[in-house]
């Protein structure tokens, strides 16, 4: 009896016993399982999940060639070469192989980077390319090991440096065409979040992978043409050169299309070698960053207005004593001597400051430069050729300009008296151009394009549809007779610079600079705007030349500049001459 | 007092277990499993259930191997393509066309011609 009482209470404290470990098995599964499931899961995805970041390749950036794409910049994949000194055996087989493949590209001291045993991170060689890359891989070394990037890559050099801009360190495009369309051709990153093995391969199992496929760069066709970009950048350094410019812009663009052909800038430098630039300056298109006082270029936009407004015609004469004073400014013809009862049109021819001045008068009361011509002024140049406001030019570093409005006390009549012949304004060449190319193509205002077009993901080329006008700015009988105007002032002086049997035309334009707030005169700007074609204008070329403390003249510096251009484009557009 | 059912004793259908159309013959097999049995068999079936999923997931994950090895052999490729384009691009540079065998020995028309239609 006592025995089987023994016997039960033994049972009961093991079956007791039994109950409470499991009990505390239970209660330790519900802690874990079930109050700390969250936690436990967010550390097995931690170990076994993995996040990857799926790079969109940039978009790819072209020109033209006639009609055809070709590239200016692509992307390329370079690799850097690093060793672990620690790790590494046949130091002297390395430095060799190196040395002979990477040529270089090879760091400097090879064998003390090899021998410094204190760090675990030597570069042996950066930027090196697949080819040399594959050539090192293949000698197996230990302890050497290799890091890939990509970067942009320029086929034909510093063509047109300025317009396509650079990408910097982070990725980003800065200046020109990368800096302006950087969010079209940076594309967007995909994203791969995944289970993976050891090795980080992604595998198909678990039911929260996600993956977002990047979205490449769009890549851009540009009106460019690297014929004419190539030619524009050589006239302009051979200007340079001829007449001691340091600086000098050149604009070529189609007139009735807005679209850009060529726009050189010097000097200039190497997008492939960004990074040793010193003076930033130099990655500024100046042809859209620079806004200037045009100079007398810009009377050809007075004399278009004061036809358009019917106050004027070619024909229309005024008495010209080389003076003519407004409020209380007097101002003068560069040039003298042509005096008495002239046209417009020979005021024009010479550039005669006081015919334009006549011209502003007239859009008011006739003899003074009043509200109401300050406002008809005004509309013409800001609200319909864009002076002073952005074009929308797909460029980065656009700048304005300036057309002070009458509304402002500084618009006032002297300082329109100046706008008559291109001072007292800034505009960029872009500007000027697009508003030129309006007056001589029957009054249709373009935006100033430097798009063309895209590149497909098969390499098919897409172009933008033809462009229209968005607005217009003097009517069809004004635009004629500006053709005309034109023609004469520049068949007046350099008849002889043309290829026979074509139509040019053109002006000067030699502008004082503002040198510590006054009108310097020992510094001008010298620029030449001009069209040319057969029956229809084909291109508008814009040359502007500088340099500190020299004088420049539109007629003898920047003129046989835009000769050399436009007798080239006649024979590179294949333009039969008449007669 | 007690009495067995017969045949030929008449039940009231609601008081039959046996309902219309339905079987009233019973085969018991003469195999008997008993629990062990019972148990092994259960064992037996988990484990291959275990097994076919253990082949489906591994199957799977092989696929990927496959799938990771194919997507690198097509990244290779998209690079050599581009390194052939940039080598494409700068052999048929302006410079390089420019400074080619073929070009020296271009020379410049003395006139040209036009004919007018």
């Amino acid at each position: 009896m006592n025995l089987e009482l023994q016997h039960g209470s033994r049972s009961r404290i093991l079956a007791g016993l039994i109950l409470v470990i499991t009990a505390i098995f239970v209660v330790r599964l519900f802690y874990l399982q079930v109050i700390k499931h969250d936690y436990y899961v967010k550390l097995s995805a931690a170990e076994q999940v993995k996040q990857f970041d799926l790079p969109a390749k940039r978009g790819l950036i072209y020109a033209l060639d006639g009609s055809t794409p070709v590239p200016l910049a692509l992307n390329e994949d370079v690799y850097t070469v690093f060793a672990d000194p620690t790790a590494v055996k046949n130091t002297s087989a390395i430095i060799d192989t190196i040395q002979k493949v990477a040529g270089g590209n090879a760091e400097p001291n090879l064998d003390q980077r090899l021998g410094n045993t204190a760090s675990r991170y030597q570069v042996l060689a950066t930027r090196i390319n697949r080819t040399q890359a594959d050539l090192i891989k293949q000698k197996n070394f230990l302890g050497v090991g290799f890091t890939d990037l990509t970067q942009r890559v320029y086929p034909e050099g510093a063509l047109a440096a300025q317009v396509l801009g650079f990408v910097d360190y982070s990725g980003t495009g800065q200046y020109g065409v990368e800096g302006g369309l950087n969010q079209q051709l940076k594309g967007k990153d995909g994203l791969e979040k995944t289970v993976t093995d050891v090795s980080d391969v992604p595998l198909t199992i678990g039911n929260q992978d996600i993956k977002i496929p990047a979205v490449d760069g769009t890549n851009e066709v540009l009106t460019i043409d690297r014929n004419v970009q190539a030619h524009a950048e050589q006239a302009l350094a051979t200007g340079l050169q001829k007449t001691g410019a340091t600086n000098g812009s050149l604009i070529v663009m189609d007139p009735q299309t807005g679209k850009v052909m060529a726009m050189a800038n010097l000097p200039s430098y190497d997008p492939a070698t960004f990074n040793t630039v010193t003076d930033p300056a130099v990655f500024n298109n100046a042809t859209v960053s620079a806004p200037y006082e045009p100079g007398s270029d810009i009377k050809t936009l007075t004399f278009a207005t004061g036809i358009d407004k019917g106050v004027i015609t070619a024909d229309s004469t005024y008495n010209n004593t080389d003076y003519i004073t407004v409020d209380n400014a007097t101002i003068s013809n560069a040039t003298k001597g042509q005096t008495g009862n002239i046209t417009i049109q020979h005021a024009f021819n010479w550039s005669l400051n006081t015919g334009f001045v006549t011209v502003a008068e007239r859009l008011g009361d006739g003899t003074n430069i009043n509200l109401q011509a300050r406002n008809i002024m005004y509309d013409y140049f800001y609200n319909k050729f864009g002076l002073g406001q952005l074009t929308g030019i797909q460029l980065a570093n656009e700048q304005a300009g300036i057309v002070v409005p009458p509304s402002d006390p500084q618009g006032n009549a002297v300082r329109y008296s100046n706008m008559a012949f291109g001072q007292g304004l800034d505009a960029t060449m872009v500007q000027v151009s697009a508003a030129f190319s309006s007056v001589i193509n029957g009054g249709h205002y373009y935006k100033p394009t430097i798009l063309a077009g895209t590149i497909d993901g098969s390499g098919a080329y897409i172009p933008l549809p033809t462009p229209t006008p968005i607005r217009t700015t003097i009517s069809q009988s004004t635009s004629n007779q500006m053709l005309q105007a034109l023609q004469t002032a520049r068949a007046t002086f350099y008849t002889r610079q043309d290829t026979p049997g074509y139509t040019i035309g053109g002006k000067t334009g030699t502008s004082q600079v503002v040198v510590n707030g006054v009108y310097s005169n020992t510094e001008a700007v010298g620029t030449y705007l001009g069209y040319g074609g057969t029956d229809t204008p084909r291109y508008v070329i814009m040359v502007q030349l500088s340099a500190p403390n020299k004088v420049f003249a539109g007629g003898t510096d920047a003129e046989p500049i835009f000769s050399d251009m436009s007798n080239w484009m006649l024979n590179y557009l294949k333009l039969q001459p008449k007669g | 007092m007690s009495y067995q059912r017969t045949a030929t004793m008449y039940t009231p259908r609601r008081q039959q277990n046996w309902s219309r159309n339905q079987n009233t013959v019973a085969f018991i097999s003469s195999v008997k499993l008993g629990p062990v049995a019972h148990t092994v068999l259960v064992a037996l079936m988990i484990t291959v259930l275990g097994l076919i999923y253990l082949t489906q997931a591994t199957r799977a994950t092989s696929y990927d191997y496959q799938s990771q090895k194919i997507d690198s052999q097509i990244a290779d490729l998209n690079t050599q393509k581009s390194d052939l384009e940039v080598e494409n691009a700068r052999l048929t540079a302006l410079e390089t066309v420019k400074n080619s065998a073929v070009a020296s020995t271009l020379v410049t028309p003395s006139n040209t011609q036009y004919v007018h239609e």
